[in-house]
């Protein structure tokens, strides 16, 4: 039943997955001018100037004079057989690109979930618990601020500090001498020295929105008739609560992984372009202000597929966990 | 030209710009030549390699004929490095304009006058036609093959003049032809044009004029199917898409930014690619080239400084937190607004940095250009009225703008090159700048403009209101749309009604030089009608005079596309042919000069306040570094100085 319940959402992802690389396309077409506009745009603002000629050459090299449809075309069957096309700025292969930053995108967007969670549960569970008692108004106080601050601004006050009290420098992933450095295990050392920051910076709002889930979930499950019975029955107080309330109220979570799956490359686009990370949303963001329309539409393409999986991962788990959606 | 610059906060917008002057270009058959020198030093890593037999010594790699250079202060010690910031996208020519353009000739650090760089001398006929450049023996490229004419054959003939690679730069043609070359013997080349064209030394030393000896031919011919019968194995090998493509990849260009992305690709720079700039890349570093081609007048082997690291920062704001922090020894471009120098000047202790001064080239921090070419109509046609432009002109109190908006720092101004320039012109930059409203409604009375509606809009003779769109870019210069909302206020008094259109740079790109859709537009007008700019707030000559797009395009195209423009336009565009042509200074001043008058009669664009000196960073004990530049983007900023000079105090 289950088997048949996957295979039949595998096969619907197949239209979908088109259907989303059409508006990816779109999307990345719709700004008006294109790379050709924004690069002699470039020029002009530092004072230098190109002549129609060149620009009019590379905009017939590039096949940005074709129609719509006919460059749609050219790109997805390239996309199908695995090339997504050059970057114009970088005049390198887009999947090339991709890659290289991917690897960090999704060590610095796990090691953030695992923070989350690892945070987000316990408080949760004792905000619910101990309910309006002084350490639930001290976290709520901290959640809520934790919930009302942006990101980035977070990320750009602690810089400050950091530079302005400590003199440290609390940008990028890397020291110095291991940016370049190959992998070797005082790398990794030298990661897990930096990326705690970003982590905290990232997790904050996250955490604070999961304590907040946590709680109001657990409050509606600890008054429940069952919780009365296993409690009259003798069970311990914490057996009790992590035993049954907390399995149920945390339900809600598992749903959040479908989100979380995009999350890698948008999730952070802005605090990553202010710390300086070298992570793939500030190369996004990058691509789409130059209009570097096939790299730009790879991220895009990424973005779409990560959602349309993550949301068929979270299905599956939901239907594994609750069987009434499995059988619907 | 260089004035002391220690009262940082109370800058003047007195101008510190030097005689700005065509210099050598001027001298036919002027032949200058480097005294002969020794190069007897270079750094302590190189020496130990020559002692260990991995490198020939130093006056061998120099090559027999070096520039000496002479070092502005003092003679420098060697090591160290310079740490400079970049922006994550497209500033490749941030990179350019530390390491340098190596070109044939350059600027001399006045921004004054063209001299030998990569050529030992040069020789121009009376006519402005001819060009003989001698180049140095024995100098090498950084991976130490010989630099020669071939290499010069090889650039301008098979890349320059190739269409099936690029279209050859406006740049390289005089009189609608690109321009021949001839191989006089290996270490000299002849470069001939059919019409004179005695501006071309000036574009061979501006940052985009290297194409003659950007390439080394033994390594970059391999991409080219031309000398390379296996090149569709290599474009498979590196996943590119076609010749051109893989060319690019691996040997860039001018204005691209994989020219800084291969270090295996041989250049005559002071300091070659170590840490390549691709995307992804958190920074760039740049070693010192053993084989650079420029000594000291000690005998010392230059650069001073081992290598340029330059991080990579996504936004301005990170990189303002590094200069603050003392990570960042020398920082102009993306610093240099207002708004930011009290927190630099805050942090000069803490962050061990002193200013220095960079100076503009003249000119207006602002020019209005209204739409004379505009798609409506009735604004064209109230557009093409002088007394209309006067009377908006005489409609905006400058003062009151310098007092709020620029912080007191200015002087109103319409455009040009200031009062000490050879260039300047009274009239175009003087005239109609005091505020007199009364005149102002008088003018547009006597326009037919002297009905209003209930909001004391005028309106215009089909009975609507005189209401138009100033487009502008809002991140461009952050006092520009301060400037506007007063602009708009002082205008609604005089019963004209302007929207300010803010717009992403890309978009006002597209929708002003490339669809003519704008009613006004905002540019800077900086790049004032000296030697190696574009006056294209004079004349239509570039796709920034937005006043007359389609003129423009009548212009580039030679009457094939676009509008023809009227006989005033013509007429300066005749006029800056000639002086386009000429290779005698006095003569071009006066054909410049002859165009200011004319475009100060017909009055078309309108300035608001001289533009401003503005400045960069750089750490005490770096040495060498001039305490006031010339900051604009024809001079190169800062490498026309010659960072390779420069040194730490130690």
């Amino acid at each position: 039943m289950l088997f048949a319940y996957i295979l039949r959402r595998m096969v619907w992802a197949v239209p979908l997955l088109f259907a989303v690389s059409l508006i990816a396309f779109a999307l990345i077409s719709a700004p008006p001018g294109d790379y050709i506009t924004s690069f002699a745009a470039t020029l002009s603002q530092s004072g230098d100037i190109v002549d129609q000629a060149r620009l009019d050459a590379l905009r017939e090299r590039y096949g940005l004079d074709q129609p719509f449809i006919v460059q749609y075309f050219q790109w997805i069957t390239g996309v199908v057989q695995g090339d997504f096309g050059i970057s114009f700025e970088w005049q390198q292969p887009v999947g090339q690109l991709i890659w290289e930053r991917m690897a960090l995108s999704v060590t610095l967007a796990l090691s953030t979930l695992v923070f989350t969670w690892a945070v987000a549960l316990p408080i949760g569970i004792y905000s619910a618990v101990r309910k309006y008692s002084i350490g639930d108004y001290i976290f709520t106080t901290i959640g809520f601020i934790g919930l009302a601050t942006p990101n980035f601004l977070f990320a750009l006050v602690l810089m400050y500090v950091a530079v302005a009290y400590f003199g440290a420098d609390v940008s990028g992933l890397f020291s110095q001498q291991y940016q370049d450095a190959p992998w070797s295990f005082a790398k990794l050392v030298d990661l897990a020295k930096h990326i705690w920051i970003p982590v905290v910076i990232l997790g904050t709002s996250a955490t604070a929105s999961l304590v907040r889930v946590m709680r109001a979930n657990l409050l509606d499950e600890l008054h429940r008739p069952y919780v009365t019975t296993a409690r009259a029955k003798g069970l311990s107080e914490w057996r009790l609560i992590l035993k049954y309330p907390v399995r149920i109220a945390i339900n809600p979570f598992v749903s959040t992984i479908g989100w979380a799956f995009p999350q890698l490359i948008s999730g952070a686009v802005i605090t990553a372009f202010v710390l300086s990370l070298p992570t793939a949303g500030p190369l996004m963001l990058q691509a789409l202000l130059a209009q570097d329309m096939y790299l730009a539409g790879a991220f895009i393409l990424l973005l779409c597929c990560l959602s349309v999986v993550g949301m068929l991962v979270s299905d599956i788990l939901l239907a594994v966990i609750d069987p009434r959606i499995r059988f619907r | 030209m260089i004035q002391d610059f220690k009262s940082l906060v109370s800058t003047r917008a007195r101008p510190v710009i030097a005689r700005f002057m065509f210099g050598a270009a001027v001298l036919p058959f002027l032949t200058v030549s480097a005294m002969a020198q020794e190069a007897t030093a270079q750094a302590p890593a190189l020496m130990e390699m020559v002692e260990a037999g991995n490198l020939p010594p130093v006056s061998e790699r120099v090559g027999e004929e070096p520039e000496i250079v002479e070092p502005l202060n003092a003679i420098g010690t060697y090591g160290g490095e310079i740490r400079t910031g970049l922006r994550g996208s497209s500033d490749h020519n941030g990179i350019l304009r530390i390491v340098g353009p190596q070109g044939l000739v350059r600027w001399d650090p006045q921004y004054s006058k063209v001299i030998p760089n990569v050529a030992k001398s040069y020789e121009v006929d009376d006519e402005g036609k001819v060009f003989i450049f001698h180049l140095r023996k024995g100098m090498k490229w950084s991976d130490g093959k010989p630099f020669t004419a071939d290499d010069v054959m090889f650039n301008v003939n098979d890349l320059l003049l190739n269409a099936d690679f690029a279209p050859t730069p406006a740049r390289f043609t005089a009189g609608g032809e690109p321009l021949k070359i001839e191989k006089i013997d290996d270490y000299t080349v002849k470069f001939t044009f059919s019409a004179p064209y005695g501006g071309f030394l000036a574009e061979l030393a501006a940052p985009l004029g290297q194409n003659p000896v950007l390439y080394a031919k033994h390594y970059c011919k391999q991409f080219l199917p031309k000398y390379n019968d296996n090149v569709e194995a290599l474009i498979a090998e590196n996943n590119a898409s076609d010749w051109r493509n893989l060319f690019l990849q691996k040997c860039g260009d001018l204005e691209v930014a994989t020219r800084w992305g291969n270090p295996d690709r041989p250049t005559l720079d002071p300091w070659v690619v170590k840490e390549p700039y691709v995307g992804g890349a958190t920074r760039v570093v740049m070693e010192r080239n053993p084989y650079f081609w420029q000594i000291d007048t000690e005998g010392n082997q230059l650069p001073y400084i081992d290598q340029l690291v330059m991080p990579i920062g996504a936004d301005t704001e990170s990189l303002l937190l590094a200069i603050i922090g003392g990570r960042i020894d020398f920082g102009l471009r993306h610093i240099d607004t207002p708004d930011n120098r009290p927190l630099l000047a805050e942090n000069r202790e803490k962050g061990d940095y002193h200013f220095f001064k960079a100076s503009p080239p003249g000119g207006s921090i602002m020019a209005i250009d209204l739409n004379l070419t505009a798609k409506d109509p009735e604004l064209r046609k109230v557009f093409n009225q002088k007394d209309f432009r006067i009377a908006l002109s005489v409609g905006i109190n400058r003062q009151e703008i310098i007092d709020t908006v620029l912080l007191g720092e200015g002087e109103p101004w319409q455009q040009g090159p200031f009062e000490d320039h050879p260039y300047y012109y009274e009239k175009i930059s003087k005239q109609y700048l005091d505020y007199d409203p009364e005149k102002a409604n008088e003018l547009l009375d006597g326009l037919g403009l002297d009905k209003r509606n209930g909001d004391g809009i005028r309106l215009l003779p089909n009975g609507d209101p005189l209401r138009f769109k100033v487009d502008v870019i809002p991140t461009f210069d952050p006092t520009w749309v301060d400037t506007l909302q007063l602009v708009q206020q002082q205008w609604a008094k005089i019963g004209v009604d302007a929207e300010i259109n803010t717009l992403e740079r890309t978009f006002f790109y597209q929708r002003t030089s490339e669809s003519n859709e704008h009613d006004v537009a905002i540019w800077n007008a900086k790049a004032s009608w000296v030697p190696g700019q574009l006056p294209h707030q004079l004349l239509p000559v570039s796709h920034d005079s937005r006043y007359g797009i389609p003129w423009v395009e009548w212009y580039e195209s030679q009457g094939q596309k676009g509008s023809e423009p009227p006989e005033s336009i013509k007429e300066r565009l005749r006029i800056y042919d000639k002086s386009r042509a000429t290779a005698d200074a006095d003569k071009h001043r006066e054909l410049m000069l002859e165009i200011a008058a004319i475009a100060a009669d017909e009055f078309e664009v309108i300035g608001i306040s001289k533009a401003l000196p503005t400045y960069g960073i750089v750490k005490n004990g770096l040495k060498n570094v001039p305490e006031a530049m010339p900051n604009f983007w024809s001079a190169g900023t800062p490498s026309m100085t010659l960072l390779q000079t420069w040194y730490w105090d130690k």
